[in-house]
């Protein structure tokens, strides 16, 4: 480096290690301080996109470049010389220019890109001196101490009991604990027992599935257009059963990507390969099928990418990829894998919705089934009747009687055929009372795929055969080249991304944000893992363990990271690690859409807890369907509200209609399901608290919370009080807290016990029936403090 | 998703956000990514005509059809445009000359159909694109490109970009409102979904907020019955003295957001049931809006009441009116639809445009593609259909920096390709935005890796529709 630029560099070097943590002294390291900076500078004209490659310069890999010469570029002054050009809307700030200044100088080695390098288990060592309880979590806190120690930071104390108990129900089974479980899992030897017990009960599988179900974009209608009901339950229902059976993740892979391929496939296999049905479907009068046949296929190919390999593969439909080494071939040659499936590109908008999108499955439907057996005799006798009359009238030996006969033959045969009309039109009815759900099938002969140019489905180019991207690993010869040998690819040992992407996602699950914190982006734009040495460590025992989920969740759970308070620092300003991406605390953060509600029907007693079955309709504000739906032609033009059990399910079992999913599922960031989707945001705005406080929902909910108070909580407005923080947040409250709500409890008393109607509209809100044993001033006060329970910070988040 | 928070440093962030959302002195608080420059319109209200309203009914004149009524459109003029299932079985394609009359007007002697008679009055404010241009055939792709960018769901929609990009004006308000209304005739409606005011990969935050005229103008703003304003508010205080307790102990900013989103949901309690009761406006203003203007949810009503979050600074007030799918009995349908939104519309106009509003306010009117010269269905000189048509069609703009009393580009006789200055919905869209004081190049979003934007990798600022 030449001397003069010196003393510029010192002073910028320091921003330089505070940016990247590259001390000057250190090894630069190509995949943590090289890479990031030209992927995002440069890649998009010099890098594998070879159509749009600029003066034949190719920065993702090393090769012949006068790299002088690139730096000279990027530190000439004239603006017009300078790289990246102004157009582009980059900069290089002074602490990249002096990274690849250090870069160039010690020799431009580089590394090929972390993720797809095959994951390693480092050694972990002995867990000694650490204080670290449980064997098999044990490493998982060394790796985290390890970053902790190298930043200066400290973890944070256990939390209490109590909160423990909380945090972990709401993070294994989206529910909060009853009381119940509460007071069984009251210690910190219950610990490793109450982790069991969660994972054993089957709401874990429900709470599970939602994750998976962005990912699959799941949902109950098709999306285009006049967005009518599809039937897919059937395929959500086998997603809960696989996580409370604890299916192996290869397994569960290999099922829902190719199941109908498998020997003799089962039922069940079938059934899971509704995966890949789940994309939206087009039933728009005047489409062109071929042009949504393509979407269909290529949102196949996305999904795949994203879940399993964490690869944003729609970047390279139109042209090479910009920043990652996956060619536009490799798209198409992904899609020759999902394109032979006999399906139409258009929805069939006469047919009803249980036939209208084939391949389907009918399922098993005993009551159905006898009732079309019954109909389908009745109408094989009507035909043997009109078969013998017409022996009958045909027969020469008869003729002298001929002529009549004939009257009341015809007469007869009329009378038959009307018979056998109606009965036709009961047969036809009665087959749409099966349920059906969406499958793939594979065509006996593969169609011709091609790389489609600009990834317009009328311009054909090359044709492919099915294939791998080829970066990575090549899948074993033995494997079949149909979606099966793809599902089995994945899920081989050789891949160096799926099992990266899956214990990614998990751990995103349990705290908040994963080790890479671009869940759907493990390319070269996506986010460096903040501990890549654990990331593998997990990735590798995941492998070994038989790609065994709950063990994995097991021992996230189990370590003494996940079990730290959530407290932040008393001065957050001062705080060096304000998004705990070292996690010297444990995460602190709002709950999810489903979750906030689950958690209220639970609290409030309201929660109908049955596993399963085709999709429910709660409350939804009245007009909003109406609003935005086509009335004419579409039976769901209005919102039929379920009655009864229907309106307390788990969210989960909530319609989805993709034009107009539950205003409350959006207001808590769930995704629209039309897109694969890896994670949500979690904003906070206004219009959640008019959700929390004025939907019928809440407010029913809170008078339920009102009634076990005031029945099950004791005489006295402390118990009572006591009684429902409990229930809601599985604790005691402080006194400063109860202070206040009790002061709430009598303020209201007073308040209703003098506008006694109020209280009375107050108790009418919802469907569930008033106690009417219940003296409506107190059930009133109560239920507004419910409703303050109900939208207190804590019990929006998980702490 | 990127860049959102829950995490401590962008809480922080969002927090100052919040705070300071009424200052408008210190709107670098909002900075995005974007470069921004002097605007000419501080916002935008967007009649979207849903459903593809007729160019050649409307606002594209070819006086040159009577002589072709029932002749096939030449091979030569269609050239190889692909067809909707709808119309891809005819065996004719007969041209359907307009049944209504144009006229001048003006004194830049714009021509404009009889069906809009008071939209006509403010020919000399509006810029007439007739060249409006898009890939998509049918209306779901159609509006989804036109609104968001791109044809799949799955991206914000403009008015999230610009509630990102520019925050909101008003403390007590969305940033992005969004109003639908549906036809007071018998016709087809298609449907509309909630992706084209969504926020795609954006937070959430910065959705639409759907909003009517009348007494639940917002989702969940209604207490429950038996709660009144005093109950609300102690109630209020109970949270917010709870939340604080559980700041002192857990420090999360997270929580302090919270205080403040409770906080601005009682704002909103107060302002917006004021703001939607449209019952104060004087009788005037009913007769000016028409007679539907009295009808909560009519386009008429929405027309007075975008006026209305137009002065109290909501940025992107957007209205849907639906049914304009006209595939048969055109003529009957696009008048009961001009009967809908002709007069509001100009009554909004004229209504801006005297209280000064609308040197700043950007009015987009038009649909998602146009449709065929050719009939669909049976022709006859009264009565006849059109399927969609992709290659061109007309909307205006007024106010906000757009060039007043003007007429952008042309199409071929049969209103069937465009001959001159050809503006795709992605022109549209960058040339809105530079209105609005932002480069459409550089308000991106970091998405699986990416660098998105409203107008993907396309869109020119069309600087000859500027004033």
């Amino acid at each position: 480096m030449p001397s003069i630029q010196l003393k510029p560099c010192l002073m910028l070097l320091c921003v330089a290690m505070s940016v990247v943590g590259a001390n000057a002294d250190e090894p630069l390291r190509f995949n943590r301080d090289i890479r990031p900076i030209l992927s995002d500078n440069c890649f998009a004209c010099h890098g594998p996109d070879e159509s749009n490659r600029q003066a034949e310069l190719r920065l993702d890999q090393a090769g012949d470049w006068d790299l002088n010469g690139l730096i000279q570029r990027i530190l000439v002054e004239d603006e017009a010389e300078r790289m990246p050009p102004s157009t582009s809307q980059k900069q290089l700030t002074d602490a990249q220019k002096i990274l690849l200044q250090r870069w160039v100088a010690a020799g431009a080695e580089y590394e090929p890109h972390w993720s797809f390098v095959p994951p390693l288990k480092a050694e972990t060592g002995p867990a000694v001196g650490l204080g670290l309880s449980h064997s098999s979590s044990a490493a998982i806190d060394q790796f985290i101490r390890a970053e902790l120690q190298k930043h200066a930071l400290k973890p944070s104390p256990r939390a209490s009991p109590a909160t423990l108990v909380r945090r972990v129900a709401l993070d294994l089974t989206g529910l909060p604990p009853t009381l119940d479980e509460q007071q069984r899992f009251a210690s910190e030897e219950a610990y490793e027992t109450m982790v069991d017990y969660y994972l054993a009960s089957p709401t874990y599988g429900e709470h599970m599935a939602v994750a998976w179900l962005d990912a699959a974009r799941y949902a109950d209608t098709n999306g285009y257009q006049v967005d009518r009901d599809r039937e897919l339950w059937p395929w959500r229902d086998w997603v809960v059963r696989a996580f409370n059976e604890n299916m192996p993740f290869d397994q569960f892979t290999i099922e829902q990507l190719a199941g109908d391929l498998l020997p003799n496939p089962t039922l069940d296999q079938r059934i899971a390969t509704g995966f890949h049905r789940n994309h939206m479907m087009n039933e728009e009068g005047g489409i062109i099928a071929e042009e949504f046949l393509a979407e269909y296929t290529a949102d196949r190919v996305e999904t795949t990418a994203t879940v399993w390999l964490g690869q944003t593969f729609n970047c390279a439909r139109c042209h090479d990829h910009k920043y990652d080494p996956f060619t536009q071939r490799d798209f198409y040659a992904m899609k020759a894998y999902f394109h032979n499936v006999p399906e139409r590109g258009v929805g069939d908008y006469s047919a009803h919705i249980r036939q209208n999108s084939p391949p389907f499955l009918k399922l098993s439907a005993p009551e159905v089934e006898a009732k079309l057996n019954d109909l389908r005799s009745q109408i094989k006798s009507i035909n043997e009747q009109l078969a013998a009359l017409t022996t009958l009238t045909t027969d020469p030996t008869q003729n002298a009687t001929s002529d009549a006969l004939d009257e009341t033959a015809t007469a007869e045969r009329a009378k038959l055929n009307e018979q056998l009309t109606e009965l036709n039109k009961q047969v036809a009815a009665a087959e749409t009372e099966i349920p059906t759900t969406l499958i793939m099938e594979e065509l006996s002969e593969a169609r011709p795929t091609y790389i489609l140019l600009r990834g317009a489905y009328d311009k054909p180019g090359e044709q492919v055969t099915a294939d791998t991207p080829a970066v990575l690993p090549k899948p074993a010869v033995e494997l079949p080249r149909n979606r099966l040998g793809l599902a089995q690819w994945l899920v081989s040992r050789d891949n160096p991304l799926t099992a990266r992407v899956t214990v990614n996602r998990f751990w995103q699950q349990l705290f908040g944000a994963g080790l890479v914190r671009s869940s759907e982006d493990f390319g070269a734009q996506g986010d460096l893992p903040s501990h890549p040495e654990l990331l593998d460590w997990l990735a590798v025992s995941f492998q070994e363990s038989g790609w065994n989920v709950k063990q994995l969740i097991r021992q996230l759970v189990m370590s003494e990271t996940y079990r730290q308070s959530s407290r932040h620092a008393s001065d957050p300003s001062q705080e060096s690690d304000p998004s705990n991406r070292w996690l010297a605390r444990a995460p602190r953060h709002r709950l999810a859409a489903e979750v906030i509600r689950d958690q209220a029907l639970a609290a409030s007693g309201l929660l109908v807890n049955r596993l399963g079955g085709p999709t429910v309709k709660p409350y939804h504000p009245p007009g909003l369907y109406e609003q935005v739906v086509n009335q004419r032609d579409n039976p769901q033009a209005t919102y039929q509200q379920g009655q009864g059990e229907d309106l307390h399910r788990r969210s989960l079992y909530t319609y989805w209609k993709r034009s107009v999913p539950h205003p409350a599922m959006m207001l808590f960031d769930a995704p629209f399901r039309e897109v694969c989707s890896m994670r949500r945001s979690r904003s906070n705005t206004p219009l959640q608290a008019l959700n929390l406080l004025n939907d019928p929902t809440y407010v029913e909910a809170a008078r339920c919370l009102a009634q076990r108070m005031i029945v099950d909580g004791g005489e006295t407005t402390e118990s009572r009080v006591e009684h429902g923080f409990q229930l809601l947040l599985a604790r005691r409250p402080e006194p400063a807290e109860l202070k206040i709500l009790t002061a709430a409890v009598e303020r209201c008393r007073q308040d209703f016990a003098n506008d006694a109607e109020s209280a009375t509209q107050l108790l009418t809100v919802g469907a569930t029936q008033l106690d009417a044993t219940l003296e409506p001033v107190e059930l009133a006060a109560f239920t507004a403090l419910a409703s303050t329970l109900l939208n207190l910070d804590e019990t929006l988040s998980k702490e | 998703m990127h860049h959102e928070p829950s995490l401590a440093p962008s809480s922080r962030r969002n927090w100052l956000k919040s705070l300071a959302i009424a200052s408008l002195t210190a709107p670098q608080l909002f900075a995005s990514p974007a470069k921004q420059f002097a605007p000419t319109a501080r916002r935008i209200i967007w009649l979207t005509q849903a459903g593809a309203p007729s160019q050649l009914e409307l606002l594209d004149y070819k006086p040159g059809l009577v002589s072709q009524f029932d002749k096939d459109l030449p091979d030569s003029v269609r050239a190889g445009q692909r067809l909707t299932g709808m119309t891809s079985g005819q065996t004719r394609f007969p041209v359907a000359p307009s049944a209504f009359r144009f006229q001048q007007h003006g004194q830049c002697g714009m021509w404009l159909s009889e069906l809009l008679p008071h939209t006509a009055k403010y020919a000399d404010d509006i810029c007439l694109i007739r060249s409006m241009h898009t890939e998509a055939i049918n209306h779901d792709p159609a509006m989804t490109l036109l609104q968001t960018g791109h044809q799949i769901g799955g991206r914000p929609s403009f008015g999230a970009w610009v509630s990102y990009g520019l925050g909101a004006e008003n403390a007590d308000l969305p940033a992005f409102v969004a109003m639908i209304s549906r036809p007071s005739g018998p016709t087809n409606a298609q449907p509309l979904h909630e992706r084209m005011w969504g926020s795609g990969f954006l937070p959430s935050k910065y959705q639409g907020v759907r909003m009517s005229s009348g007494k639940d103008p917002v989702l969940y703003l209604a207490d429950p019955p038996g709660i009144n304003k005093t109950r609300r508010r102690l109630m209020l205080d109970d949270i917010a003295a709870l939340n604080r307790l559980k700041f002192d102990d857990y420090h999360d900013p997270e929580i302090q957001a919270r205080i403040e989103q409770y906080e601005m949901a009682f704002r909103m309690q107060a302002t917006v049931p004021e703001l939607a009761d449209l019952s104060q406006e004087p009788a005037r203003i009913y007769e000016r809006y028409g007679p539907e203007s009295s009808k909560p949810g009519s386009y008429a009503a929405n027309c007075i009441l975008a006026r209305r979050l137009a002065e109290r600074g909501v940025r992107f007030i957007q209205l849907y009116h639906r049914g304009w799918d006209q595939h048969g009995n055109l003529p009957s349908g696009i008048k009961s639809q001009c009967y809908d939104t002709d007069q509001p519309t100009a009554a909004l106009l004229g209504e801006l445009k005297e209280r000064g509003m609308l040197e700043d306010t950007l009015v987009i009117w038009g649909g998602e593609f146009g449709r065929t010269v050719y009939s669909q269905g049976t022709l006859t000189r009264e009565d006849y259909g059109r399927d969609h048509h992709p290659r061109c069609f007309s909307v205006w703009m007024a106010g906000g920096g757009i060039k007043p009393g003007y007429v952008h580009g042309e199409t071929d006789d049969f209103s069937y390709n465009i001959v001159r200055d050809p503006m795709h919905t992605h022109d549209l869209n960058a040339t809105a935005l530079h209105l609005l004081g932002i480069d459409h190049t550089t308000l991106t979003y970091r998405f699986q890796g990416r660098d998105y934007r409203l107008t993907d990798v396309h869109g020119q600022v069309v600087q000859k529709v500027l004033a």
